[in-house]
């Protein structure tokens, strides 16, 4: 494998696994020890959410750059376990380039679980959180409906090429509505519960919580960046809430 | 006692719910899911012994970490993909919530305090996690000195 395969290699794998939901420390020692395993004497990376930079000094003393943006995020955690597991690999096999071309192709193509059964798992989710927060049993029926609806609002807007702060306003603002409107018929009765319940599949708690460990850890620059994120869509998901709350007067 | 059992089952389900939306297959599916029941149940646990609810999310997400880190090691798998799906039960969505609602109601001092104790939350279940995972990361420099082993399970 010549340096500009290799480079290009590592960051494929950086860049998958920094989208698949990878913490920045770990994306960042994969690349690197991709690198050094091939006799790189030195590897710098750097790692933001939208960006990679790798620098390198090859055996031979050259030095090569490469930098990706970094586009998209959905976490998919069977990639990312993947992706780790092939890393691993490269580092104590080293195989040639054609083998690790065909190994990462293989992992990018695997296909995610179809909508339907994701739309399911919302509606699942929707319903347990409804009734963690202290909902009755009518509550999580009509939560049902309201992940369902949640679901495919997103997937709708995401394949549009919508943006994550519009997304999610939509998300909230039909979300809400709806409730209200299943209250008033009369199926729903305790309609907090139900929004708390839904709303927790769009709430960045876990981006915002990761945030923080990113910043503790020592990534300030990819810390305050996913911090801001996780702001900007909780401030999404409250416009949306309060568009909803206007128009139906108070919820 | 009704409302914790009722807790106890939805936290299973929303975190078995969760790890189907983060794409989890076969035994991680699993593991991941009875991380959920987990980590509630020792947040349950706890609320006798500690009045403080930022404490006992603070030790909930340490104890969460510390099974996450295990079966990570066990079917040799970043930490991430058991943390992320069993913590979702102490996520403060709840708090989060009715900042958002403090907000509609144009109750601001209210909503700037609740906006406050959000981030607490947030603050202390990261703590949480990064204690934990930084003293897992000392006691392996410590017991482990080969290079070839301090490469591998740094990741």
């Amino acid at each position: 494998m010549n340096p500009e395969q290799l480079i290009s290699c590592a960051l494929d794998i950086g860049e998958q696994m920094l989208v698949s939901g990878a913490e920045i420390g770990r994306v960042e020692v994969s690349i690197r020890y991709i690198c050094l395993a091939y006799g790189c004497q030195r590897a710098d990376v750097f790692t933001i959410t939208s960006s990679i930079v790798v620098s390198l000094i090859t055996a031979d003393g050259r030095h090569i750059t490469q930098t990706r943006r970094i586009n998209g995020s959905g976490t998919d955690l069977e990639k990312l376990h993947k992706l780790n597991h092939l890393s691993r690999y490269i580092c104590q096999n080293k195989p040639d380039y054609q083998e690790v071309v065909d190994k990462y192709t293989e992992i990018c193509n695997q296909r995610r679980f179809p909508v339907w059964v994701e739309a399911l798992a919302s509606a699942l989710i929707a319903c347990s959180f409804t009734l963690f927060f202290g909902g009755s049993w009518i509550d999580g029926m009509a939560a049902l409906i309201l992940g369902v609806l949640v679901r495919y609002t997103t997937y709708i807007m995401e394949r549009a090429g919508m943006n994550q702060v519009f997304t999610n306003v939509t998300a909230t603002f039909l979300l809400c509505l709806v409730s209200a409107g299943l209250t008033k018929l009369g199926i729903g009765e305790n309609q907090h519960a139900m929004n708390i319940g839904t709303i927790m599949l769009l709430i960045p708690g876990v981006a915002l919580t990761n945030s923080l460990r990113d910043m503790i850890s020592g990534d300030i620059m990819s810390g305050l960046l996913r911090f801001f994120n996780a702001v900007l869509i909780a401030a999404a998901i409250a416009a949306g809430y309060i568009l909803a709350g206007q128009i139906v007067g108070g919820l | 006692m009704e409302q914790s059992i009722i807790q106890l089952i939805t936290a299973t389900l929303g975190s078995f719910g969760f790890s189907v939306l983060y794409n989890h297959r076969s035994n991680k599916l699993i593991i991941a899911t009875l991380g959920g029941l987990f980590s509630w149940l020792v947040y349950l646990l706890l609320e006798p012994l500690f009045p403080s609810e930022s404490i006992r999310y603070l030790i909930s997400s340490s104890a969460i970490t510390i099974y996450a880190e295990i079966f990570a090691r066990v079917l040799r798998t970043p930490t991430t993909s058991f943390l992320v799906p069993s913590i979702i039960p102490l996520v403060p969505g709840r708090a989060l919530y009715y900042t958002m609602n403090y907000a509609l109601h144009s109750q601001w001092p209210e909503c700037v305090e609740s906006a406050m104790y959000t981030m607490q939350l947030a603050l202390f279940i990261a703590v949480g996690i990064i204690a934990v995972t930084t003293s897992i990361r000392i006691l392996h420099s410590i017991s482990v000195n080969s290079k070839h082993h301090s490469v591998y399970h740094r990741r």
